[in-house]
């Protein structure tokens, strides 16, 4: 007694490239180029910056291609210099100066725009991108034109005005630099914040205030009890992100004032651009200062990751 | 919302007012700075509109220096890299819209599978990725000069390129996840169980239900890398492959240029992405407000 054979048709086993990819290698695959881009011009040089900060780095050792390990001495040669700390200040003044302006003039400006009956605030609301569109060299050499001491056209329109009656050296006086400056990067970077705190408005429900004014609250205390506390996720989420730029902030720098006068504009990432690519050309300071300001920026974005960006859906 | 008397709305047109000026004035000053000779704006340093009008400053950096027109007549000094408009204007578009392509085709396909795929590893790269955004260029910069220097890909447009796909590749992704997040699930599986591929699917079902959301985040893209002066001023510094905001800043600190030839370039500069801004004002706005909050 045999069993009669029995044979089963099975569909015939695809080539490797027809068959259907599992969810997982699907997704892996995807990512390929992302994780790439990530590890090549992100992570590795980000790595590798750290390496240089600890080698004698100058432009003879690139040329032979040889970095001699020389432990903590460029971070203490940072540590030590004026300069650094002076770069430091300045750019924890021109931080707070411009997000602290920025978020107070953002939540006004996203208020007027707001004013559906006003037939300006529409023309306000046209314009307001427009700062977005300007290269950042291009509004640092437009400034320092307005700013110049001689030929200024800030000058000529307040001489016009009659506000004045001497020229103002707005950007080449050490006590008003750092301030003169603040202003063309609020210029520059105030619409995303305005589009962000504009946008979060059109998120209030109408009936909250419908419901305030039955009682009677006045605009102040309707600003103050509801479009404020509604507003508290996103002026986080723009004080982040703001801090985390103002304290890069370079080419404002770089077209209007060179850290001048004297050091009154040194700000970090200019102290890390003039020590790596001018002369003496020491890679290995500037990459110990742009790895302490990244240090920095790192613990920003940290805080922005775990406590703001998942908690808040417009 | 308000109860508007008459005096709150005039307070509410002033400040409007206000605004607009603030916004207006760098580009009524570099209008008319870029519309007048030296002379003229050395003649009355207290004069706001300029005494004659001159396209000459346009003339000479469009035709590469050839037609001098009045003004730079007598001019025996120009920087080569004012001549070099065009080529720094073709290189910039190049860059930007390769840039553009590669981070809105990287971008989504890792955006798509961040927001469907829910593994522990693809919510690590979108943290990755929040992280990245923040990374200052400065620290990239330094030893991006001493690889591409050791490997000889200092001056190329293509070391640029990939630098700031790179760099920009992060932002990319927190703009178009949320917006893939928001298409619903049930129409891949019904192109799926029709036979569809996963990749098929992505690219015939999901993609082009994206567009909007690969509009806003390509007119951004192409912006900041438009914008981007950092990265290719360091490490492009022959004439032939500068971009544009590298041959502006040259001209900064250059004693003999002065602000009429500077504001002339800068407003050519800054045309194309004002003209977007303009006509894609809808998308810039979803854009920047996906790529910061969203989750």
């Amino acid at each position: 007694m045999s069993t009669p054979a029995v044979t089963i048709e099975r569909a015939p086993r695809r080539p490797w490239y027809r068959r259907e990819m599992s969810a997982g290698s699907f997704a892996f695959v995807m990512n390929v180029p992302t994780l790439l881009c990530l590890g090549l011009v992100l992570g590795y040089p980000v790595i590798y910056a750290a390496y240089l900060s600890v080698h004698r780095v100058g432009l003879g050792q690139l040329r032979s291609g040889v970095f001699a390990f020389n432990g903590w001495d460029n971070y203490s040669r940072v540590l030590e210099d004026p300069l650094f700390w002076i770069a430091l200040k300045n750019t924890g003044i021109f931080t707070v100066v411009t997000v602290g302006s920025e978020i107070v003039l953002a939540v006004l400006i996203a208020l007027l725009i707001n004013q559906a009956g006003i037939w300006t605030s529409r023309i306000t609301r046209f314009l307001i991108l427009l700062p977005y569109a300007i290269p950042p060299i291009c509004n640092g050499l437009i400034w320092s034109f307005l700013y110049s001491f001689q030929f200024g056209f800030l000058n000529r329109i307040l001489f016009s005005a009659g506000l004045i009656d001497n020229p103002i050296n707005w950007a080449g006086n050490p006590d008003t630099a750092l301030y003169a400056v603040t202003v063309p990067y609020i210029w520059r970077t105030l619409p995303f914040a305005i589009i962000l705190v504009h946008a979060a408005l059109q998120g209030i429900p109408r009936e909250l205030y419908e419901q305030a004014a039955i009682d009677g609250a006045s605009a102040w205390r309707r600003f103050r009890h509801i479009t404020l506390p509604m507003l508290q996720q996103i002026i986080a989420v723009i004080l982040i992100l703001r801090t985390a730029f103002a304290f890069a902030v370079f080419e404002e720098i770089l077209a209007i004032t060179q850290g001048g006068p004297g050091d009154a504009t040194w700000v970090a990432a200019w102290y890390s651009y003039k020590i790596t690519f001018s002369p003496p050309n020491n890679f290995g300071m500037g990459s110990a200062s742009a790895f302490i300001l990244t240090l920095m920026i790192a613990a920003i974005a940290l805080v922005y990751m775990r406590f703001i960006y998942r908690r808040v859906t417009l | 919302m308000f109860k508007t008397t008459p005096t709150v709305r005039l307070l509410l047109h002033v400040a409007n007012l206000t605004v607009i000026a603030f916004i207006l004035l760098p580009l009524v000053a570099v209008f008319i700075g870029s519309i007048q000779s030296e002379r003229a704006l050395q003649a009355d340093t207290r004069r706001v509109l300029p005494l004659e009008f001159t396209l000459d400053n346009f003339t000479i950096i469009l035709t590469k220096g050839q037609q001098r027109g009045r003004i730079f007549d007598q001019a025996t000094y120009l920087p080569d890299n004012i001549k070099s408009f065009y080529t720094a204007f073709m290189n910039s578009m190049i860059v930007a819209c390769s840039v553009t392509f590669l981070t809105l085709l990287f971008g989504s396909l890792s955006a798509y599978t961040i927001a469907r795929q829910r593994f522990r590893w693809t919510l690590f790269l979108m943290q990755a990725n929040i992280v990245a955004r923040f990374v200052p260029v400065i620290v990239l910069m330094i030893p991006l000069y001493v690889v591409m220097r050791s490997v000889g890909q200092l001056n190329s447009l293509s070391g640029v390129i990939i630098a700031e796909t790179g760099f920009l590749l992060p932002y990319a992704i927190l703009i178009l996840a949320p917006y893939f997040d928001t298409i619903p699930g049930e129409l891949e599986e019904a192109a799926r169980i029709d036979g569809c591929t996963r990749l098929g699917a992505f690219f015939h079902i999901i993609l082009p239900l994206a567009t909007p959301a690969l509009a806003a985040c390509g007119v951004i893209m192409f912006i900041i890398s438009w914008h981007e002066l950092l990265i290719p001023l360091i490490l492009n510094a022959r004439p032939d492959f500068m971009t544009l905001p590298v041959v502006i800043a040259s001209l900064v600190g250059d004693v003999h240029v002065f602000f009429n030839l500077m504001m002339a370039i800068c407003l050519l500069a800054l045309a194309p992405t004002v003209v977007l801004v303009a006509l894609l004002q809808k998308f810039i706005v979803e854009g920047l407000s996906a790529g910061a909050v969203k989750g």
